[in-house]
């Protein structure tokens, strides 16, 4: 069986996932949560990994940061990967560092041919330190900067074929985007090469602020929305089945609760892969 | 137009500073982003700190960690490790001048985020001796193991909290403590040792343990027991 839907995984939620039945199921968890010398959810990862495909989604490599990703960091990321052996790795084009300091959030920067130089750097150096190449996702964005060379899917399609990586596509991240910046949802879809799309992301967002000019912000806490679903239905529509991920990083419900949203997924990914049969 | 080392000096000086900006747009962006960000580490300290939370309220815990985020952010990507520092900023807050013992709980939680990480070894177990006792053997604490002496029952205050115990609370006798930390099969424990046994601990090899719990009236039988199946050695 196809990977088909997975979900992002809780140590909470161990028992009920290690008995689970269900066919393409796979779990991703976020790489830097789990890169530590030992302990039990080292192991409880290690476990899940004896049953299921497991994805390692890096919050912490700062892809897009002037400062090159750190060897010990790189390094700790590849002893993570030996351990679970995970059929891909992923981080987002954004950067987090800064002075010295971890921003635990996904940073906009100008799409410049510089920023593609740098990010294409940092990606290489990622990859070189991994022996693989990784998946690079697409962020939330939250202000239209100026200086802007590149649209966003010209720019991660640059370098996609600069570096050999391949694409997340986050549709929640595209929707949010786009309403926020004013952009079409739709044309930003249509113009992501289906090669380069390895993994899709699914998550809720919620609104935040005035009432009459709403910001959406990548909360993760709430289910998927209705338009995002029609989202990815339009991109599977074009692009066939991909693996892809319900994230849910906080008001997590029940495993039960998101393995009923992880259906729906799984469904449709299966009504595709019939269709490309 | 700025070069990419150039913005994001600008663009990371103005996090934090939202409101000193004055486009509409760019505001409410550095707000989310800095915003995000900041919910990160302090949910990284309500998860490392859970007790201490208890003991003040999540109120006054998030005035205090707020702070500590503001003052020393986070600077390693992996926030299930952060807040090496919490429990010295707590002591070194005022509104908590006259609650030493908080400061200590918060030194323990430490030590057990401590533990919950630490690297992985195969515990030292009663199957292992089943040959009989050397005296020569050297003792090694599992990488987990922690031992930490307080003021306060730091060790008694957070198992009664941990638990939301309320009698073992009234039950606490408000006086110095040794808090023994271990990983063993069950995850990570928290106790109350005595002195015999803590030197029983800092001694090298079996027989300097065992001399050195016996001279504190220790029984050394029992202690060693107790220790092994808590996890405290490796092999």
């Amino acid at each position: 069986m196809l990977m088909t839907a997975g979900l992002g995984f809780r140590t909470q939620h161990l028992d009920d996932a290690l008995t689970t039945q269900a066919p393409g199921l796979w779990f991703e968890v976020h790489a830097e949560n789990y890169m530590v010398d030992g302990g039990p959810r080292l192991a409880a990862l290690c476990a899940l990994a004896e049953r299921f495909p497991i994805s390692l989604h890096g919050v912490g490599l700062s892809l897009a940061s002037v400062e090159p990703p750190a060897a010990e960091h790189l390094a700790r990321l590849r002893d993570l990967a030996d351990r679970v052996r995970p059929v891909a790795i992923s981080d987002h084009l954004a950067w987090q560092k800064w002075q010295g300091r971890h921003h635990a959030d996904f940073l906009p920067f100008p799409r410049t041919q510089e920023a593609l130089d740098v990010t294409a750097r940092n990606v290489a150096r990622v990859q070189d330190a991994l022996g693989r190449p990784i998946m690079v996702e697409n962020p939330s964005l939250y202000v239209d900067l100026p200086g802007h060379q590149h649209s966003e899917a010209v720019f991660l399609a640059e370098l996609a074929r600069r570096t050999g990586c391949g694409l997340l596509v986050d549709i929640n991240n595209i929707y949010v985007s786009a309403a926020n910046l004013g952009f079409s949802a739709e044309a930003r879809i249509d113009a992501i090469p289906a090669d380069l799309i390895g993994e899709i992301h699914l998550a809720g967002h919620t609104a935040d602020g005035d009432p009459s000019s709403p910001l959406l912000i990548d909360s993760h806490d709430q289910d998927v929305a209705e338009p995002v679903w029609q989202l990815y239905a339009r991109l599977i529509q074009r692009i066939g089945a991909r693996p892809t991920l319900i994230e849910r990083d906080d008001n997590i419900p029940s495993f039960a609760v998101l393995m009923a949203e992880r259906e729906r997924a799984h469904l449709l990914l299966q009504e595709m892969e019939a269709a490309h049969a | 137009m700025p070069d990419a080392a150039a913005f994001q000096q600008s663009f990371g000086a103005l996090l934090g500073h939202a409101d000193d900006v004055p486009d509409v747009a760019l505001r409410r962006a550095l707000a989310v982003h800095h915003n995000t960000s900041v919910k990160a580490a302090l949910d990284a300290l309500c998860a490392n700190y859970p007790v201490l939370q208890r003991l003040v309220g999540e109120e006054a815990f998030a005035a205090c960690a707020l702070d500590y985020v503001a003052s020393r952010p986070p600077d390693d990507p992996r926030l299930c490790l952060y807040g090496a520092g919490f429990a010295a900023h707590v002591a070194a807050w005022p509104a908590y001048s006259e609650l030493p013992y908080l400061a200590e709980v918060g030194a323990l939680e430490r030590l057990v985020v401590e533990a919950l990480f630490a690297s992985d070894a195969q515990c030292l177990d009663p199957s292992l001796l089943a040959g009989g006792l050397d005296l020569d053997m050297p003792l090694r604490l599992h990488p987990a193991t922690r031992i930490a002496c307080y003021d306060c029952p730091a060790a008694s205050l957070w198992l009664a909290h941990l638990e939301n115990n309320e009698p073992a609370l009234d039950d606490i006798d408000w006086s110095p403590e040794i808090a023994l930390v271990t990983r063993g099969t069950s995850g990570v424990e928290v106790q109350v040792i005595d002195v015999g046994t803590r030197d029983f601990l800092g001694a090298r090899t079996l027989g300097a343990a065992a001399s050195a719990a016996h001279d504190r009236g220790g029984d050394v039988a029992a202690i060693f027991s107790a220790l092994l199946t808590a996890g405290a050695f490796s092999i």
